[in-house]
C-alpha cells in the first residue's frame, strides 16, 4: 500500500535532534565569545598594524600574501558586522516610524 | 514614542540629493568617539571596530561579487571613507558612562549635522538618534547613537553616503527583514 | 526538571533578556531540533549543521532584544537557520549531492515503515538547488503554508509554489524510478 506522497516526504523530514549536550556547546560558545570580544581592540590593532609593517617585512612573497589574505577577511569580516550594526539600527528607527504612520495621525503627520 | 513622521519623506529625499553625490572627498564627518578604556572588560559583549580608507578598501578588495552579502556591502560602501563602530553590551542597567554617550551626541549639534530621527521609546527603554552631515548638498557623514539601559552603539560612517543602500541591508547577513504588518 | 523548563516562551524570553543564561540555555533547549533538523536537512553533514545552529543562537543571544514574542521568536530562528543555510551553500557552491553516510542515521526507524525509501527521499532533496531545498523542507518539515514560506524566504507566493510543484514533480519521478528498479530485483 502506497502512502500519499507528500505525507512520505514528512515522514522522511521528521525533525532530529542534535547530540546530545548541544545547549551546552552552545552557551560555552557565547561564553568563549564575550571573552573573545574583549581581547578585540588588541587583535585587531595587531593585524592593522601588521597590514602595514608587512610590506617591508622579510618575508617570502608566498607567506605575505596568505598573511594579507588573512587581514584582508577580517577586515571584511569587520565591514559586514560594521554594516550589520548600522542596517540594525536604522530598522530599530524606520519600524518605530512604521508603527506611528500606521497610528491614527492626530498631527497631520501620517505617512 | 516620539518619532519624526518627516523621517520616511526626508530619506526618501535624500536619497534623490544623494544620487547626486558621487566623489565627496572631504574627511569631515568623523566624529571624536572617547576611547571607552577599560569599558571592554566590563562589558559582556563588545563590538570595536575602526576602518579608516586603507583597511576599508583591503576589506572592499575581499567581498565577492557573485554573493550577494558581499555585493550589497559593496554597495552600500561605494564612496565610504571610514566606518567606526563602538558597541558594548552589559549584564547590569546602565553600567556605561552615559556623559561620554552624550559627549558625542554634542558633536551632532555642530554645522552641517542634521538629525533625521529621534527615536525615544519608553516601553522599550530604547534611544535611537540618526544624524547625517550635509554639506553643499551631499551628505558626507552618518552617525547613529542607540542605547538602552545595557547597552549602547555608537556607529560613525564617514564620505559619500547612500542611505537606501544602508537600509536595504537588513534582509542580508541573516538578519531578518522584519514587515511590522508580520507581527499583528 | 529546571523551573525554567515550565516557563512559557514569552517568559524564557523575558528572563533571557534580562541575562539570565539558564533561561537562555532552555530556550536553546526548546528550540534546538527545529533549527539543527533545518540546517541538517539543508546542508546534508551533521558537523556543518551543528555549527550552523549553533552561530544561528549565537545570533540570537545578540538579537534577543529585538525579539517581541515567542511567536516571532520562532519565526526568527526558522528564518535565520535557514538564509544562513542557504548563505553558506552558495559560499560553498555545495548544489550536488555528497556522500550521505550521517543521513542514513537521521531517519526515524520508529515511524519510518519503509527506512530505505526515506533514505532516497533524503538523498534526493540534498540534490536540490538551495531555494528549492528551503521550500521543502520549510513545507513538510516545519509545515509552513505558502504565505509563511514565502515570508521566511523573501520569495513571492508564486516562486514559492513553483519550487513545490516542480521539487515535488521531480522528487515523484525518481523515487518512483527507483522503487521499480527496487521491484524488479
Amino acid at each position: 500500500m502506497s502512502k500519499d506522497f507528500e505525507q512520505q516526504l514528512r515522514d522522511a523530514l521528521q525533525p532530529v535532534d542534535p547530540e546530545e549536550g548541544f545547549d551546552q556547546r552552545v552557551m560555552a560558545r557565547i561564553a568563549q565569545e564575550r571573552s573573545r570580544s574583549r581581547t578585540k581592540i588588541t587583535r585587531w590593532a595587531s593585524v592593522a598594524l601588521a597590514a602595514s609593517v608587512l610590506f617591508v617585512a622579510v618575508l617570502g612573497a608566498h607567506q605575505w600574501q596568505l598573511r594579507r589574505e588573512q587581514e584582508g577577511l577580517e577586515a571584511r569580516k569587520q565591514l559586514i558586522e560594521a554594516l550589520r550594526l548600522t542596517g540594525e539600527k536604522l530598522d530599530v528607527a524606520y519600524q518605530a516610524v512604521n508603527r506611528e504612520s500606521s497610528l491614527p495621525a492626530d498631527d497631520g503627520s501620517g505617512a | 514614542m516620539i518619532m519624526r513622521a518627516l523621517f520616511k519623506h526626508t530619506i526618501l529625499a535624500l536619497c534623490g540629493v544623494l544620487s547626486l553625490c558621487a566623489n565627496a572627498s572631504a574627511a569631515d564627518g568623523q566624529l571624536k568617539i572617547p576611547e571607552f578604556a577599560g569599558l571592554a572588560d566590563k562589558a559582556a559583549e563588545s563590538v570595536i571596530i575602526t576602518l579608516d580608507p586603507s583597511l576599508l578598501r583591503l576589506a572592499a578588495r575581499f567581498l565577492d561579487p557573485a554573493d550577494p552579502q558581499d555585493a550589497a556591502a559593496r554597495e552600500a560602501i561605494a564612496g565610504i571613507k571610514g566606518i567606526y563602530v563602538r558597541s558594548y553590551k552589559f549584564d547590569a542597567d546602565f553600567a556605561y558612562p552615559k556623559a561620554d554617550v552624550d559627549l558625542v551626541r554634542k558633536q551632532l549639534g555642530a554645522p552641517g549635522w542634521q538629525r533625521l530621527v529621534e527615536v525615544r521609546s519608553r516601553k522599550e527603554q530604547q534611544n535611537v538618534d540618526i544624524y547625517l552631515l550635509v554639506e553643499q548638498e551631499k551628505a558626507n557623514g552618518l552617525a547613529i547613537i542607540a542605547s538602552q539601559p545595557r547597552e549602547f552603539t555608537i556607529v560613525n560612517i564617514v564620505g559619500s553616503i547612500d542611505m537606501r543602500k544602508l537600509h536595504e541591508l537588513e534582509g542580508q547577513f541573516g538578519i531578518p527583514k522584519l514587515e511590522i504588518e508580520e507581527k499583528k | 526538571m529546571k523551573a525554567s523548563e515550565a516557563w512559557s516562551g514569552d517568559e524564557l524570553l523575558t528572563h533571557a533578556r534580562a541575562g539570565e543564561s539558564s533561561a537562555f540555555a532552555a530556550l536553546v533547549r526548546r528550540y534546538q531540533r527545529t533549527v539543527y533538523s533545518i540546517a541538517l536537512r539543508m546542508l546534508n553533514d551533521r558537523h556543518r549543521a551543528e555549527d550552523l545552529a549553533q552561530e544561528v543562537f549565537l545570533q540570537l543571544y545578540r538579537a534577543l532584544d529585538s525579539i517581541d514574542s515567542d511567536t516571532h521568536l520562532v519565526f526568527w530562528l526558522r528564518k535565520v537557520a535557514v538564509n544562513r543555510a542557504i548563505d553558506r551553500m552558495r559560499q560553498e557552491s555545495r548544489h550536488d549531492s555528497e556522500p550521505l553516510t550521517d543521513a542514513v542515521t537521521v531517519v526515524d526507524e520508529s515511524i519510518a515503515d519503509d527506512p530505505l525509501l526515506h533514505r532516497r527521499m533524503t538523498e534526493l532533496i540534498a540534490e536540490l538547488s538551495p531555494a528549492a531545498r528551503a521550500v521543502v523542507v520549510l513545507r513538510y518539515q516545519e509545515d509552513l503554508d505558502p504565505v509563511d514560506i514565502a515570508g521566511t524566504l523573501d520569495m513571492s507566493i508564486n516562486t514559492v509554489k513553483s519550487h513545490l510543484k516542480r521539487s515535488l514533480m521531480q522528487l515523484r519521478a525518481r523515487v518512483q524510478g527507483t522503487a521499480i528498479v527496487e521491484d524488479i530485483r
